[in-house]
């Protein structure tokens, strides 16, 4: 104690001359405008990073207590839901719907696996066959997946064989997608060149759309459910009239290494396309009168 | 020891008329801006208390400031230079010297007076036009400041002492 006494009394002109310019600081701070900008603007980064800082570490120790509740939220949330379901089968009699709807989105899609045995990559007009036929269920405008996206739509089927359009295809290819997250849809068409680029048409010019968001089927077409993988953006050009967007889509499925498709068959489809053709011709028979 | 304190009250206020009336008008070339009253600190004699030496810079830095609407610039210069003057004052005082020896061209020789009173007016410009354009993007402007107004005032200072007995 008396060292710092000692200390204190052999320098304190350097507080004295300390203190002193801190008043100085604080006039030079506060009453210009220049100088008071400047302080305040560096002041807040680093009050901002110490708030920060003292934010993440008190989130990190809070964990604990945290989990707890989440976990205890969990329990009630699962106990809410099981009564529910009690409720619900008490009221309409019948105590396994919940399960039923579920099984029954997943029997609306029935997958098919096959074989390519003939590709081409190099033509303007590509086909590919595989190995299925109608004898295994596939029929015409039924769609092709694989692994990594989209493939194509069956085109011709016979007994054994199917050819099927897929996405290379300068004349017939017409997938609709949209994109994941905004909704936005455009058709998939394909130029030729790259059998890697393939382009979205028609995307509206109020869409904010970024390099890398991925591109997946909308589900408007009965031929492909929605969510299927297609690519991701590489690049947005205006479309040629200028009032769209056009964007180059790296697709993500790799054509010149196809060996196992998946063909999906929609069971509502039949229906949505009779109700559509009706739709279709009762509308041209109007505007015939 | 009182008759000094008025004396230094006196020069005090003298310092600050003359600079709020006169010698802030002065602005040679756009640049050089007479700073007087840096002689204030430069003159107090050796072994003044450090306290003393400190609340004298800054009073006057504060008197000056108000009436030049420039706050907080001079009284940290000031005060700096009021810090600084103790020990630069040290290496230009001759060995046989008297314990109170003031500090001026008669007792230290013109050159060495010169000398000091050019380093302590230099620093003091250059913390004074730092604090005051607190930025280098234009710092050729700033240069010239500093330069033109040690140059100016270092020659205001010497006529004064020389004025001196």
């Amino acid at each position: 104690m008396r060292n710092l006494l000692d200390f204190l009394r052999r320098y304190y002109h350097w507080f004295l001359f300390l203190l002193l310019e801190l008043i100085s600081g604080v006039m030079l701070f506060k009453f210009n405008s220049y100088q008071g900008s400047v302080w305040f603007s560096s002041a807040n980064v680093v009050v901002g990073k110490v708030y920060e800082l003292e934010g993440m570490i008190g989130q990190f120790f809070s964990l604990t207590r945290i989990n707890e509740e989440l976990t205890l939220r969990n329990f009630y949330l699962e106990r809410q839901v099981t009564q529910l379901r009690r409720l619900y089968g008490d009221l309409t009699q019948d105590t396994t719907v919940i399960e039923r709807n579920e099984l029954q989105f997943l029997n609306r899609y029935n997958l098919t696996s096959a074989k390519v045995v003939s590709n081409s990559l190099n033509r303007a007009d590509n086909l590919i066959t595989i190995d299925k036929g109608s004898l295994d269920g596939i029929r015409r405008d039924m769609g092709v997946a694989c692994g990594n996206g989209i493939v194509g739509v069956v085109y011709l089927v016979s007994s054994h064989y199917s050819v099927v359009i897929p996405v290379l295809n300068v004349s017939s290819s017409r997938i609709s997608c949209s994109i994941r997250g905004r909704g936005y849809f455009g058709y998939l068409h394909w130029y030729g060149g790259d059998p890697a680029i393939g382009y979205l048409e028609d995307i509206p010019r109020h869409a904010h759309i970024k390099k890398g968001e991925w591109i997946e089927t909308s589900g408007y077409s009965a031929i492909f459910p929605p969510g299927v993988l297609v690519g991701r953006v590489e690049a947005v050009y205006n479309s040629r009239d200028g009032l769209s967007y056009r964007l180059k889509v790296r697709l993500s499925t790799d054509f010149g290494n196809l060996r196992d498709v998946v063909v999906i068959s929609d069971n509502s489809i039949v229906e949505r396309t009779e109700l559509e053709k009706t739709a279709q011709d009762s509308l041209s028979m109007k505007l015939k009168k | 020891m009182a008759i000094d304190s008025l004396k230094r009250i006196a020069l005090f206020v003298v310092f600050c008329l003359a600079q709020a009336l006169v010698l802030n008008h002065i602005h040679l070339f756009g640049w050089a801006t007479p700073l007087l009253y840096v002689y204030f600190a430069i003159t107090f004699p050796r072994n003044y208390p450090r306290w003393g030496i400190l609340l004298w810079c800054f009073f006057l830095g504060l008197s000056i400031d108000m009436f030049s609407n420039t706050p907080g610039i001079a009284c940290g210069s000031l005060t700096a230079i009021g810090f600084l003057q103790p020990f630069l004052l040290e290496p230009f005082i001759p060995r046989d010297a008297a314990e109170n020896i003031e500090t001026s061209a008669k007792a230290l020789g013109k050159g060495k007076f010169s000398l000091l009173a050019f380093l302590l007016v230099f620093i003091y410009c250059l913390l004074f036009f730092t604090l005051e354009s607190f930025t280098f993007f234009n710092w050729q402007n700033w240069l010239l400041c500093t330069g033109c107004s040690t140059v100016i005032t270092l020659i205001l200072i010497l006529t004064l002492e020389s004025l001196r007995r």
